[in-house]
């Protein structure tokens, strides 16, 4: 990577008060030359200080958004600064930094838009539930259908976007279930997407927003929600 | 037994025309939603005032409905287009409301690094 590239990690938190440091320090120390924003998204425990305390710029939501407005907030920002690259990276320490690189290697060199680690190209720590597992091999039929790519790893929120990728989010970023859904949205507006193989390791804190019983619910409202974005008009890039 | 129905529904229409005028003169309904209101309203209310028509056999002929049924599906059919449209609206309005939040957020980060990087404006003449 060349020096003159400006990186931002972007890392939403909510109520991740007990991993976010750890995460951060990750970072700093695996890749220095970043800076990472810390996109708290209204949490109520102590999560913004220990942001801030662990050096990080934070950006704190006046109210909760989801994920997808949570995320869309750290892109502005870095579409606004003029970042060249952004990586978003999950706060509850599944993600890990020192990977970060194999994703920025992968803009360089499969020369895509946005690169996404995914858990299942080689065998990794990983063991999700036999049901989510089961889910993310249909997204993963469905998706690569529709965007006519193999994509192992659809919910993956492990992810490294250049230039024209921070201003198609900035302007236009899924509000539901953004990470399968902004894969569509790549698609529909003719940027790259590449996979790259990474480890993840379990959550250090907290539970999976998606418990088993609900994952068939889940389930079937993303596939909904991906159906619908297939009829969406796509956004229009200059 | 036609009159009863009659009165029932033209008090019905006569309370919803009253109540969303009142509203807006209030000012607690934006004229845009009224609009919808005043009109199921006023079409509730020339059914009570004109059943000859509703009763007529070309009505009955084109439509197949009698009467009552025919008020209840029309004042129906109204419901479910204001139910529609304030889907749309507050689909809209939890997008703006989504922007400014990311906006304002963005303004207030900005805004704290002014202030550190100039914590006391004491040259400003008070």
């Amino acid at each position: 990577m060349e020096i003159e590239k400006r990186a931002l990690v972007i890392i939403p938190a909510f109520n991740e008060e007990g991993s976010l440091e750890r995460v951060v320090r990750g970072v700093n120390t695996h890749l220095p030359q970043a800076h990472v924003l810390v996109v708290n998204d209204g949490s109520t425990d102590r999560t913004s200080e220990k942001a801030k305390a662990s050096g990080a710029t934070v950006l704190d939501l006046p109210f909760n958004l989801g994920i997808g407005g949570a995320m869309q907030a750290g892109y502005r920002y870095a579409y606004e600064k003029a970042y060249d690259i952004a990586i978003q990276v999950d706060a509850d320490g599944q993600h890990d930094p020192e990977e970060i690189r194999k994703l920025l290697a992968a803009l360089e060199v499969q020369k895509v838009d946005v690169a996404i680690g995914s858990r299942f190209i080689e065998s990794s720590e990983y063991k999700g539930s036999i049901m989510r597992r089961i889910g993310i091999a249909i997204f993963s039929g469905v998706i690569s259908t529709i965007v006519r790519q193999k994509i192992t790893d659809p919910t993956s929120g492990f992810r490294a976007s250049n230039r024209r990728a921070i201003q198609l989010f900035a302007s236009n970023y899924p509000q539901d279930y953004p990470e399968p859904e902004v894969l569509i949205l790549l698609h529909q507006c003719h940027l790259k997407m590449g996979e790259v193989p990474v480890g993840m390791s379990k959550r250090y804190f907290g539970e999976s927003s998606i418990t088993k019983i609900r994952s068939v619910y889940y389930m079937v409202k993303v596939l909904l929600a991906i159906f619908v974005d297939c009829f969406k008009k796509p956004p229009l890039l200059e | 037994m036609l009159i009863k129905v009659q009165i029932i529904v033209g008090v019905i229409s006569l309370i919803l025309l009253f109540v969303t005028f009142e509203l807006i003169r209030k000012k607690r309904l934006r004229e845009e939603y009224a609009i919808l209101w005043l009109f199921t309203g006023v079409v509730v209310l020339l059914f009570s005032l004109w059943p000859e028509f509703f009763l007529s056999q070309f009505f009955v002929k084109i439509t197949g409905i009698f009467y009552l049924s025919a008020v209840v599906l029309i004042a129906f059919s109204f419901l479910l287009l204001i139910v529609l449209h304030f889907s749309v609206v507050i689909s809209k309005l939890t997008s703006q409301q989504k922007d400014l939040a990311q906006r304002y957020a963005l303004l207030e980060l900005e805004l704290n690094k002014l202030k550190r990087r100039d914590p006391a404006p004491s040259n400003i003449p008070s």
